[in-house]
């Protein structure tokens, strides 16, 4: 890890109408670290990755990126059916000024990373669910981005090819040395991928630490989290 | 269990809705004005995807021939029908194939046509862009900094303005053999008799607002259905709503502005 953070997101407050949605949130993410947004539904965690990736501007506070290349992997794919898997991977490199054979060589490159260098020229309509989630991770990454967005990349996947899914983010991870943030809610991928959890309700990090230590953390929202009890904070706060 | 309370009334105020709904109306036209604004800054510096756009003028055009074609063709008899019969009457035969045409070239071909692109491609395209912004294929798009306008409504428009007034002109020629095979069938008008009153009745500026009514319908079907479908949110039960206010606003603009184009061209001085 190197001293400077890649991304700081700063005292970010957002709201739709009179509902807070974030209230105050702060976190620094570095070259080659993987932190784990987790929380529960409606706790603000898309949204902040949507301020982050600048497709939602703040209310208050601000986001230093030191890159502009940022790939993100949204949780229903997001593959445009109307084109090709290549050409959904070549949409992203349009402002690089590419010649067809450049473009052709960094998308098998992509593709093959993910496995999935046979289906180049199909429609991501003919992919099975885990084949288009692959397909959209090399199009996050098709452009070697310094900052790796996942928006719950493991939601609504069967165990093994969440497992397959949270393995490539290692790897991708590792080969990038980008800084990565992971929203979720799935026990295995935060415990499994992250280096760093931040774990939020209601608009605030309530607690941030390893996966190691929140797994064992006394923290009465951790520990609720962790172990899906009824009894605790979270559940209290919404009845 | 208890008895059931009696359900509060509410007052519901129509001025309210009145200003709810004009707000709403304006938001809309305020979208209609930036998109058509941002996609004519693109085609004027020729920034247009031309396979796309023969793909979209496919997509609008060719497969819309059938429906635009039949109801081209029957909307020509039962007008032709009525004619015919009235002027008949009044020993008028031989103008038969001018007042035909006349209805044919300003009002009934750009008319149609519209319409029926209206249904078929601006409810498809409200449809699809709704789907892909409830997808989040739209923020895959400005993520990967590729504008949406002009990756989805310039080939969509460059397309629409080819393809809708060549419908309009196809709308008029079979509503124009539609009038010739009536003429000849129920007032005993031959082709000939018919053709020689439309030559003598059709004039260049007739052509010129059929087209003008043509460019005016494409341009409110792609980007009534764009901004409606760019700019709504939600599940899938909004997809549905967003298709019918495309309908709803494109069949209305149409219908509005074919007056105002016909009031501006031919009302008497």
């Amino acid at each position: 890890m190197t001293a400077e953070p890649v991304l700081q997101v700063k005292n970010i407050h957002k709201a739709f109408g009179d509902r807070k949605i974030l209230e105050g949130v702060s976190f620094d993410v570095y070259a080659g670290e993987m932190l784990g947004l987790i929380g529960p539904s409606g706790c603000g965690k898309s949204t902040l990755l949507k301020i982050i990736c600048g497709l939602l501007a703040p209310d208050q506070g601000e986001v230093i990126r030191r890159s502009d290349d940022i790939g993100l992997v949204f949780q229903g794919s997001a593959l445009l059916n109307s084109l090709s898997v290549r050409n959904n991977l070549a949409l992203a490199l349009d402002g690089r000024n590419l010649t067809k054979k450049e473009e052709d060589k960094i998308i098998r490159e992509k593709l093959e990373l993910v496995e999935l260098s046979d289906f180049m020229y199909a429609s991501p309509t003919r992919l099975s669910g885990g084949q288009q989630k692959r397909t959209s991770f090399a199009r996050a990454i098709v452009n070697d981005p310094k900052i790796i967005l996942y928006d719950e990349p493991t939601t609504g996947l069967d165990p093994v090819m969440s497992t397959v899914i949270e393995d490539y983010m290692i790897v991708l991870s590792h080969q990038l040395s980008a800084a990565s943030i992971v929203v979720t809610h799935q026990f295995s991928t935060w415990t499994r991928t992250t280096n760093r959890v931040v774990l939020m309700f209601e608009g605030k990090i309530v607690w941030q630490g390893t996966p190691e230590e929140g797994v064992k953390s006394d923290n009465p929202f951790m520990q609720q989290f962790a172990t899906g009890s009824r009894e605790g904070p979270m559940l209290a706060a919404k009845i | 269990m208890t008895a059931s309370q009696p359900k509060e009334k509410r007052f519901v105020n129509p001025l309210q809705i009145a200003e709810d709904q004009m707000l709403i109306g304006l938001t809309l036209l305020g979208q209609v004005g930036y998109l058509f604004w941002r996609t004519l800054g693109y085609m004027i510096r020729l920034q247009i995807d031309w396979g796309e756009s023969t793909r979209q003028g496919y997509m609008i055009g060719v497969k819309s021939l059938v429906v635009v074609g039949i109801t081209a063709l029957f909307t020509g008899l039962a007008m032709s029908l009525q004619i015919s019969r009235e002027l008949v009457t009044f020993g008028a035969d031989t103008a038969i194939g001018g007042v035909v045409s006349l209805a044919l070239v300003r009002e009934i071909g750009p008319i149609t046509a519209g319409v029926i692109v209206a249904g078929r491609v601006g409810s498809s395209i409200a449809a699809e862009l709704t789907t892909m912004m409830i997808t989040e294929q739209i923020d895959a798009l400005k993520v990967m900094r590729v504008d949406p306008i002009k990756f989805l409504v310039v080939p969509r428009y460059t397309a629409a303005l080819i393809v809708i007034p060549t419908l309009s002109t196809y709308a008029m020629f079979l509503g124009l053999l539609a009038g010739i095979f009536i003429a000849k069938t129920a007032a005993n008008v031959p082709p000939e008799a018919f053709l020689d009153s439309v030559r003598q009745t059709i004039l260049d500026r007739d052509f010129a607002v059929h087209y003008l009514k043509s460019i005016i319908n494409a341009t409110i079907i792609i980007f009534f259905s764009c901004a409606i479908g760019l700019n709504t949110r939600g599940g899938a039960e909004d997809v549905g709503i967003a298709t019918t206010r495309a309908i709803v606003w494109t069949m209305i603009s149409i219908f509005i502005l074919n007056f105002v184009v016909t009031s501006l061209t031919y009302a008497p001085r």
